[in-house]
């Protein structure tokens, strides 16, 4: 399949969050944005009988694509499921240790997969930017036996410290964080998408590893946008980028009205691998 | 067997009010058990039940089933000092601050503009940092009677120092667990497909926590699109949800969750939605309030006068998915 030349951020972190999901495994998303889109793109693409949870008690809906311009009111997003149960019977499903993968979107991350979505900047009672809110990204990132996060790689979302720890990922690292502080065992975050890298956790010290780096990027500017250095392996993976196909479905079939996929364009030049990439002025 | 205390490893600064479930079974107790009638309008159910100070919690939201003809009313009536459950909150957060009636908001997750933020930076609301899911467990511990319950999330973050969870020693594996403390509610605000006159209500489709906020909460103020007979109730008890010695007030309300969806019969009415998202960030809130709360004298009257009948015709008619919800 052909790679794209020009697509946004958010599409290509949709894209790889996409590949990793398989029929096997049970997924558990928030309401609306990149999470839900990701596992949509996976169903029209490579697992057509994928499964997820939403967080609104809907379990396993299939619906019907062209998706709504308003997903998070639309009746439509819950069509199909297997069953209609609400907020505190998924995660009774999820604490019972069901549902594999929790896929999430974060502001803020720091270098043990902990992640913020409250506010940057001030304190807490007098922030310079509040947010929603964790919503349900904690019991999602505690419960589920793995945790994806999608993101923007920016300086200002890889930090040193969180302003404030909306959701958890291995705490400080240290083996046994999760189960001090009264989480399930054997539980944690798996990947860290981003726009230009893929990142992993090592296994023994629970820091942020580098897996993957898009052709036009490379592992040096990756770690310019970081506060924090995550492990470098000697082994870094090339992330394909977003082929046409994949882009052509995630455009007219999974996010038509365009609200989530909207980003800062990137334009390749010429040849994926030798590109440079060149940003644009972005809607966001 | 020597009795011995179980062990607190920590436990969050924020504030809550302490449960209390004996005060919650005599509130119970003090409910009228008959079959009575219970209509009465949205101005009567708000003005004799939300008093100002009390916990208000609504289910689910403006964007989806929620209950906005309650909330735009209980602006209309300048309630004041208001503690709202925000758990998969939308906008809804902001129009009740906008209308100066929040003091407290304990939050799961909520749309937040400037009239939020600057709020709280002014000290005029303050927020306590929960999760969706610990705001619906908690009324479901409050739903349950008891003063709270273990649960597996919450520790390891911010949001448990900000709360009022805790972290101890479970006595039965000896490993660490959060409990949450339980929330009774001095009025829940539930918007339901249909309902009788005495209050058995039926909810279709996904949710929030609508049984738990009902069963947890002191007064509930049903808002429903359909007041059907009791003899169709008994025809179907597997659809009743809420029986109807919980419910205190019945209001007759289709389109209550305008302009938002009830799923099957309107979509959302995305102008309105984004017309307030306008006078947020323009600064016309009041301008807004005045055209939709304060201008007219009850929901009836902003539906036939502010939105009209081909705007209401036309949402039913773009809700065009109705199965699994009347069918």
């Amino acid at each position: 399949m052909s790679s794209a030349t020009s697509f946004t951020d958010n599409e290509a972190i949709i894209t790889y969050a996409s590949r990793l999901m398989d029929e096997n495994r049970l997924y558990f998303v928030a309401i609306g944005g990149p999470p839900l889109l990701a596992v949509l793109l996976a169903k029209q693409l490579h697992a057509p009988s994928i499964a997820y949870v939403v967080e609104d008690g809907t379990i396993a809906p299939e619906m019907r694509l062209p998706a709504p311009a308003f997903m998070i009111g639309a009746g439509l997003a819950s069509s199909r499921a297997v069953a209609w149960t609400d907020m505190n019977t998924v995660d009774f499903h999820a604490s019972r240790g069901y549902i594999d993968d929790g896929v999430l979107a974060a502001v803020q991350v720091d270098a043990y997969g902990n992640f913020n979505s409250t506010f940057a900047g001030g304190t807490y009672d007098r922030p310079e930017r509040r947010f929603g809110g964790p919503g349900g990204a904690t019991e999602i990132a505690s419960l589920c036996w793995r945790t994806m996060l999608m993101t923007r790689l920016q300086r200002r979302k890889f930090v040193e410290k969180l302003d404030f720890v909306s959701s958890p990922g291995y705490i400080d690292g240290t083996p046994g964080a999760r189960e001090r502080a009264g989480l399930p065992a054997d539980t944690g975050p798996y990947r860290v998408i981003t726009e230009r890298a893929m990142f992993g956790f090592d296994d023994e010290t629970h820091r942020m590893k580098l897996l993957a780096v898009a052709p036009w990027s490379s592992v040096d500017d990756v770690l310019s946008d970081m506060e924090f250095r995550p492990v470098v392996p000697d082994d870094v993976a090339l992330l394909e980028p977003p082929t046409e196909r994949e882009l052509d479905v995630l455009r007219t079939q999974v996010d038509p009205s365009g609200r989530t996929i909207a980003g800062d364009w990137i334009v390749l030049d010429g040849a994926p691998q030798a590109a440079k990439a060149a940003p644009v002025a972005g809607t966001s | 067997m020597t009795a011995h205390a179980i062990p607190v490893l920590d436990q969050g600064a924020g504030e809550f009010r302490p449960p209390d479930p004996d005060a919650a079974r005599r509130w119970a107790r003090d409910k009228d058990r008959r079959l009575v009638d219970k209509r009465m309008t949205e101005h009567d159910a708000v003005e004799r039940f939300v008093a100002d100070g009390s916990y208000v919690s609504y289910d689910t939201n403006v964007w989806r089933r929620g209950p906005s003809s309650l909330m735009r009313e209980i602006v209309r009536q300048h309630k004041r000092d208001l503690w709202i459950a925000a758990k998969f909150s939308a906008h809804d957060a902001t129009l009740l601050t906008a209308g100066g009636c929040v003091s407290k908001i304990d939050v799961g997750w909520m749309e937040v503009g400037h009239i939020i933020t600057d709020a709280v930076r002014e000290g005029r609301v303050k927020m306590f940092e929960w999760t969706n899911g610990a705001l619906a467990y908690r009324h479901l511990a409050g739903a349950l009677g008891v003063p709270f319950l273990p649960l597996r999330y919450v520790g390891g973050t911010d949001v448990f120092h900000n709360s009022g969870a805790q972290l101890i020693e479970d006595p039965y594996t000896g490993q660490p667990v959060c409990l949450v403390p339980a929330v009774n509610p001095d009025v829940a605000l539930i918007h339901v497909n249909q309902c009788d006159i005495y209050g058995n209500a039926r909810v279709f489709g996904p949710g929030l926590a609508p049984v738990e906020t009902a069963m947890a909460s002191r007064h509930v103020i049903l808002s429903t699109e359909e007041i059907i007979d009791t003899d169709e109730i008994r025809k179907h008890p597997a659809l009743t949800t809420i029986p109807y010695y919980v419910v205190d007030a019945v209001v007759h309300a289709p389109f209550g969750c305008y302009p938002g969806s009830v799923p099957g019969l309107y979509r959302a009415d995305l102008e309105h939605l984004m017309e307030f998202g306008a006078a947020q960030l323009q600064g016309t809130m009041d301008a807004y309030l005045e055209k939709w709360v304060y201008g007219v004298t009850s929901h009836t009257e902003m539906m036939e006068k502010r939105v009209g009948l081909a705007k209401m015709q036309q949402l039913q008619a773009d809700e065009t998915h109705t199965e699994g919800y009347y069918t």
